[in-house]
């Protein structure tokens, strides 16, 4: 029984290494193949969504503790290099 | 600036002007250095040194400190050669020499000949002090330093909110991985009290949600501007941060107390943002790649079993095939058989219980009931009857599927369903199109089992003859 969860990124993406190693070099059953194959796949949905689900975000941390949006003084920088 | 010196504002300009001596920056400076010169031809002078570094002239610039002043020097090549020790920051020197005045600069400096160090600075003591008190106890081992995500979900900085370091930070990391999510304490970086703030701010932000690595660090500076992250507060507040702390603190030379607590030293800010995560195009490259050997492998897998079946297939001794078959067919039966069996016995059972009811209700002569309760029996032998059927159909229907799927694999497997392979009368190729075909032309056809010519009555190349269903 394979467990579907998936912990992290870093999870993700050393059990997708782990199962092109062993669709690569095992002699499975085709069954077996099938269901690695469609793990992997769950993994690398999941690694794309991680990838495009951290925000474009700036904050800054005040003395209370609270996050507040940084001004556009630091949150444009860099936005001309963007093309 | 006053407008008596301009001439028309001169209320009197047949009055003699007063004699004034106006000098010019260069004469006065030039006068300044000679009398520098000459008072102070050779001095001894004790501090601390500061800012020291070679140019490429091979001179060595510094900085003598104590608590009330700073004296700016130079040491030329010829006289640095012949040091015994390397002249580094924090050290305690006398320097002997003369005092000169730059011109250019209108700055006066020491003329350093000979240099002699006076055991450790006092900032250097105790950084020697800390350093050697905290690898005792162990905060500098290998052991504990932990990786960093190689995704963080956000990013904590903990340097001043307007120094460069910040800057240089974002602007890496917008490039990098643009949807990165950035959670800044500002503090200051330099200065009385500082250490406590940066300790603080170090606190703090372990404590946002989803902060998963901190980058502690400001710009380079003199060995005074970085003592902050020499301090023993700071050092204890990376060693207790809960996640992963990177040190970017911007001085090559210079490795700080934070850099050794810290899980990793940066060399520099914009270093820090180059370690904390990847390329977000190269994270993308890692996954697709990966999953497209995945999906190579498994086309591998298949392409390789399709082969060995049609080798298999395509031998004489195709028989194995159908031998397999008859082995399904004859455990199908059995399965069959066993299930009759076990619904018989179900059904002999019920007719017992009934057997005994009606025993019990003979007594009582409830005809009516008796009756219902047969044509009860006898509905339930038929359902039985009909669940025998259905599972008996269900098992040589699979059996039947199982073969069609083994045959459809073979190319020729379409005809068996009914397909057929329209060829020219030569057999030399496939008719694919109605219109090349004339009436009267011959074309041969194989069927699943077989094959046969034919003569072409009609042709309809645009689909089915009118009328045909």
């Amino acid at each position: 029984m394979m467990d579907d969860t998936i912990k992290d990124f870093e999870a993700a993406i050393v059990e997708l290494a782990a199962i092109v190693k062993k669709l690569e070099d095992g002699d499975l059953a085709l069954e077996a193949s099938l269901a690695l194959y469609e793990r992997g796949v769950q993994l690398q949905r999941f690694c794309h969504e991680r990838l495009e689900a951290a925000e474009r975000r700036i904050d800054i941390l005040n003395e209370r503790g609270e996050l507040v949006p940084a001004a556009s003084v630091l949150t444009d920088i860099g936005q001309d290099e963007d093309h | 600036m006053t407008h008596s010196g301009l001439p028309f504002d001169d209320p009197e300009p047949l009055a003699p002007a007063p004699v004034r001596r106006v000098l010019s920056v260069g004469e006065l400076t030039a006068t300044l250095r000679t009398l520098v010169e000459s008072e102070f031809h050779e001095v001894w002078v004790e501090g601390e040194l500061s800012g020291a570094r070679v140019w490429n002239t091979g001179h060595l610039y510094f900085t003598l400190k104590d608590a009330q002043a700073q004296l700016k020097g130079v040491m030329f090549r010829s006289s640095l050669r012949l040091l015994k020790f390397t002249p580094e920051d924090g050290a305690r020197v006398v320097a002997r020499g003369r005092l000169s005045v730059y011109d250019p600069r209108g700055e006066y400096q020491l003329v350093c000949e000979h240099m002699e160090p006076r055991g450790l600075g006092a900032l250097q003591l105790a950084y020697e002090q800390l350093r050697k008190r905290l690898a005792a106890e162990g905060l500098f081992d290998q052991a504990r330093k932990r990786p960093l995500p190689s995704l963080p979900r956000r990013i904590g900085i903990v340097t001043s909110r307007d120094g460069a370091a910040l800057r240089d930070i974002i602007r890496v990391l917008r490039r990098r991985y643009p949807n990165a999510h950035l959670v800044i304490a500002p503090t200051r970086v330099q200065g009385e009290g500082s250490a406590a703030e940066i300790a603080r701010a170090l606190r703090l932000i372990c404590t946002v949600a989803g902060v998963d690595v901190v980058i502690a660090g400001r710009g380079g500076g003199s060995i005074e501007d970085l003592w902050a992250f020499n301090e023993e507060i700071v050092a204890r507040a990376i060693a207790s941060c809960p996640v992963p702390v990177i040190s970017a603190v911007g001085h090559e030379s210079d490795v700080t107390i934070a850099d050794f607590v810290a899980d990793l030293r940066a060399p520099t800010p914009s270093a820090a943002a180059e370690i904390v995560v990847g390329r977000k195009d190269e994270f993308v490259g890692q996954i697709d790649a990966l999953h497209g050997r995945a999906r190579a492998a498994l086309r591998n897998a298949m392409q390789q079993r399709l082969t060995r079946l049609h080798y298999v297939a395509g031998r004489p001794a195709f028989a194995g095939l159908p031998g397999r078959l008859a082995f399904r067919q004859r455990h199908v039966m059995e399965l069959a058989a066993s299930l009759r069996a076990s619904a018989t016995s179900a059904l002999t059972a019920r007719r017992r219980r009934l057997d005994t009811l009606a025993r019990a209700l003979d007594g009582h002569r409830p005809q009516e009931r008796l009756a219902r309760v047969r044509a009860s029996l006898v509905a339930l032998r038929g359902r039985l009857d009909t669940v025998i059927r259905l599972r008996q159909h269900g098992a040589q229907t699979r059996a039947r599927e199982a073969a069609a799927r083994l045959h459809a694999l073979s190319p020729l497997a379409v005809l068996g369903r009914g397909y057929a392979v329209c060829w020219n009368d030569e057999r030399t190729a496939l008719v694919r199109r109605a219109d090349r075909l004339a009436p009267g032309d011959r074309v041969r056809v194989t069927l699943g089992q077989g094959e046969i010519a034919c003569d072409v009555r009609e042709v309809y190349a645009d689909g089915r003859a009118q009328g045909d269903a």
